[in-house]
């Protein structure tokens, strides 16, 4: 069964966020894996709050210890931020869960990012 | 220091003002809920306001690529508020931050308008930013200051009724030389003035060019149109097209399709049709304000100086590296004595166009000091110091070196476009960055990148192309495969007056695939050219197959 996470952009700073016990939390690693197609009231939950988030959608990720990796490279940079700049975004806060993402292995199509460009 | 270029005056300001003051209440509606985000995302992007991967991307104007020094110092403060401290130059002469916050936006777009700055014109289906030749009013080769012509246009396309909903984003680019440094051919306009065997000056309009998903150079349309016609013929161009411009159909829609199914010869036709029945006077520029415009550019107190200069002359002699900065960065100015230097935003390492808050204080200083307070953008992703004395060109490179921004690499193999790609943009497949940093690596040695000489390798994270991959001696195209970034190479563009559009060599290679692959299409070009070739040269003689075979008689490839 595929693992999903789901996650968004903030309305008030364009930050990436994930979805965790209806909250929005800054990093991967504390966001709600949904298996199968549990995920889809979490994002009808998100749906529901215009003035928080912008264009939440679920995204496939595989476990990998203990972080949720995303699958799709596109989801890995949006989870750590600029590979360009280590020393920006989410990769400088959490090097633990950076390290995880950047060294696991396997991809596959993003999901979702088609819906998610006709929305930006 | 008096301006010499244009300002704003009451009318200009007073719309920035209400521009500003519309925008703040649209966010503060956005951010109470009374407007949804299909409602409010065409208003922001209006704005020049995307939200990118990481956050909101702010892209501001540089009206043809023309800073006053007070305006970098701004963009500089807007950097260190409200970003992170740098921006990134564009290939359209914008600067884009990618760190915004949409609460920020109004705030940040009133202190842009103080020095005439803003984010009109940066995106939305509109007649875009015009991009003109970054060195007018300092090349000798010019007929005329384009920037007096782009502006002109600025003025009558702002805010346009008619042609603000355009079926898709209109791109025009204004020269004056016969080196064409604005890609005019790839822009949905290319406008070229000249003068013609009377002696009149006019413009060659070329229309329908345009890069991204299907690539296409601009067919000429008209060959001579009197100067004083220039806004009426621009309105038959727009009016055509919005007439028949596909707007069912997004991949469809911009002009470079329409011209190229109805045929160069038909478009003009209907273009000429709608011109005679255009009321001119009614739209062209009366004299009076054609002079008004022309007079803002003024003429700076520039003091010709025959003969060499001392002072350039020994530093050249005593400092092999100030020489060669000047062989590569500097070039002749139309007055004798001046110079018109180039900074290169490519230095080992960097991210190609992104410029920190202190360096662009410390540029603003050196145009002050030095350049008449004036700096230029280049779609090369570049700046420009135009009007440098050459007794002050030793202490423009020191100032430059002090701030890292001295690299001696203009139009060589390190002097890389690349867009922002899949580490900032929404729309990318794969990085771009990444790869002309790794690149650039590989011709980190001056001498190497000099020895190689002229080398456009430009990347697109994208089939969009704002990395200009169709227009590069070496075009990469970032692709995705499943997930995973793999890269196209093509070979043969040219963005230039020898325009043409790269075509593909072989199937996408791996990101370091295709950076040792650059490395053997270089080896290949070094060990064929015949003398004074640059590579593109090489290649149009020899066509692709020696260089397919320097890449794929054993790489492998996805």
């Amino acid at each position: 069964m595929t693992a999903q996470v789901l996650t968004a952009n903030g309305l008030l700073d364009g930050e990436v966020v994930f979805f965790a016990g209806g909250r929005w939390v800054q990093h991967i690693s504390e966001a709600d894996v949904f298996i199968g197609d549990a995920g889809a009231p979490a994002l009808a939950a998100a749906e529901a709050q215009p003035t928080v988030v912008v264009a939440p959608y679920l995204i496939d990720v595989a476990p990998s210890e203990g972080v949720p990796v995303p699958v799709a490279y596109r989801e890995r940079v949006r989870a750590l931020g600029p590979t360009i700049h280590p020393d920006m975004g989410k990769q400088a806060e959490n090097r633990r869960e950076a390290a995880v993402i950047e060294h696991a292995q396997g991809a596959a199509r993003s999901t979702g990012r088609v819906a998610l460009i006709k929305r930006k | 220091m008096p301006s010499a270029i244009y300002q704003y005056d009451a009318i200009d300001s007073a719309m920035l003002a209400d521009r500003v003051a519309e925008f703040r209440g649209q966010v503060a509606r956005r951010l109470a809920g009374e407007l949804t985000e299909d409602q409010f995302k065409p208003l922001r992007l209006m704005n020049g306001l995307y939200l990118q991967l990481h956050a909101y991307m702010l892209r501001v104007a540089i009206p043809y690529g023309t800073l006053r020094s007070p305006q970098l110092r701004r963009l500089a403060d807007v950097a260190r508020r409200y970003d992170r401290g740098y921006g990134h130059f564009t290939t359209r002469q914008n600067i884009q931050f990618h760190w915004i916050k949409l609460k920020d936006a109004p705030d940040i777009l009133e202190a842009l308008a103080a020095d005439d700055l803003h984010a009109i014109q940066t995106s939305g289906n509109c007649i875009r930013n015009v991009t003109a030749d970054p060195y007018a009013g300092a090349t000798a080769d010019e007929v005329d200051d384009p920037r007096v012509w782009s502006e002109a246009i600025r003025q009558w396309s702002t805010f346009h009724p008619e042609f603000s909903y355009l079926p898709r984003k209109f791109k025009i680019a204004v020269t004056a030389a016969p080196k064409d440094r604005t890609a005019a051919r790839a822009h949905d306009i290319g406008l070229q003035l000249r003068r013609n065997r009377e002696g009149e000056l006019g413009f060659e309009v070329m229309v329908g060019g345009g890069q991204g998903r299907q690539p296409f150079l601009a067919p000429t349309i008209r060959e001579h149109l009197p100067v004083r016609h220039l806004l009426s013929y621009l309105q038959a161009v727009l009016r055509t097209y919005n007439r028949h411009g596909r707007r069912d159909n997004i991949h469809k829609a911009r002009i470079k399709v329409l011209v190229a199914q109805l045929g160069a010869e038909e478009f003009a036709r209907q273009v000429e049709a709608e011109w005679a029945a255009t009321d001119k006077a009614a739209v062209d520029l009366p004299d009076t304000e054609l002079a008004r415009i022309r007079g803002a550019f003024r003429i700076h107190p520039f003091e010709p100086r025959r003969g060499p200069s001392p002072a350039f002359e020994t530093a050249k002699a005593a400092d092999p590296a100030f020489a060669r900065f000047v062989r590569n960065n500097v070039l002749a100015h139309k007055v004798p004595g001046y110079a018109i230097v180039n900074v290169s935003l490519k230095a080992p390492g960097e991210t190609p166009g992104d410029c920190s808050a202190d360096q662009m204080d410390a540029v603003a200083d050196l145009a002050d000091a030095h350049s008449f307070g004036e700096v230029r953008v280049t779609y090369q992703q570049n700046l420009v110091l135009p009007h440098v004395p050459l007794d002050d060109v030793p202490a423009v490179f020191a100032g430059l070196q002090a701030i890292g921004l001295a690299t001696a690499n203009i139009d060589l193999a390190s002097d890389i476009i690349a867009c922002p790609g899949l580490d900032y943009c929404s729309l990318a497949n794969a990085r771009a960055i990444n790869i002309a940093q790794d690149i650039a690596g590989r011709f980190a040695l001056p001498e190497r990148a000099e020895a190689v000489g002229e080398l456009k390798i430009k990347i697109s994270g994208c089939i969009n192309a704002c990395g200009h991959h169709h227009l590069g001696h070496i075009g990469i195209l970032g692709v995705d495969k499943k997930g995973e970034e793999f890269y196209q190479l093509s070979l043969g563009g040219s963005g230039e007056e020898d325009a043409s559009l790269a075509r593909i060599l072989g199937p996408a290679l791996s990101g370091p695939g295709v950076v040792d692959a650059v490395e053997r299409l270089v080896d290949a070009y070094m060990g064929r050219r015949l003398d004074g070739e640059r590579f593109l040269d090489t290649y149009r003689r020899l066509g692709a197959e020696p260089f397919k075979e320097a890449v794929y008689a054993d790489a492998h490839p996805a």
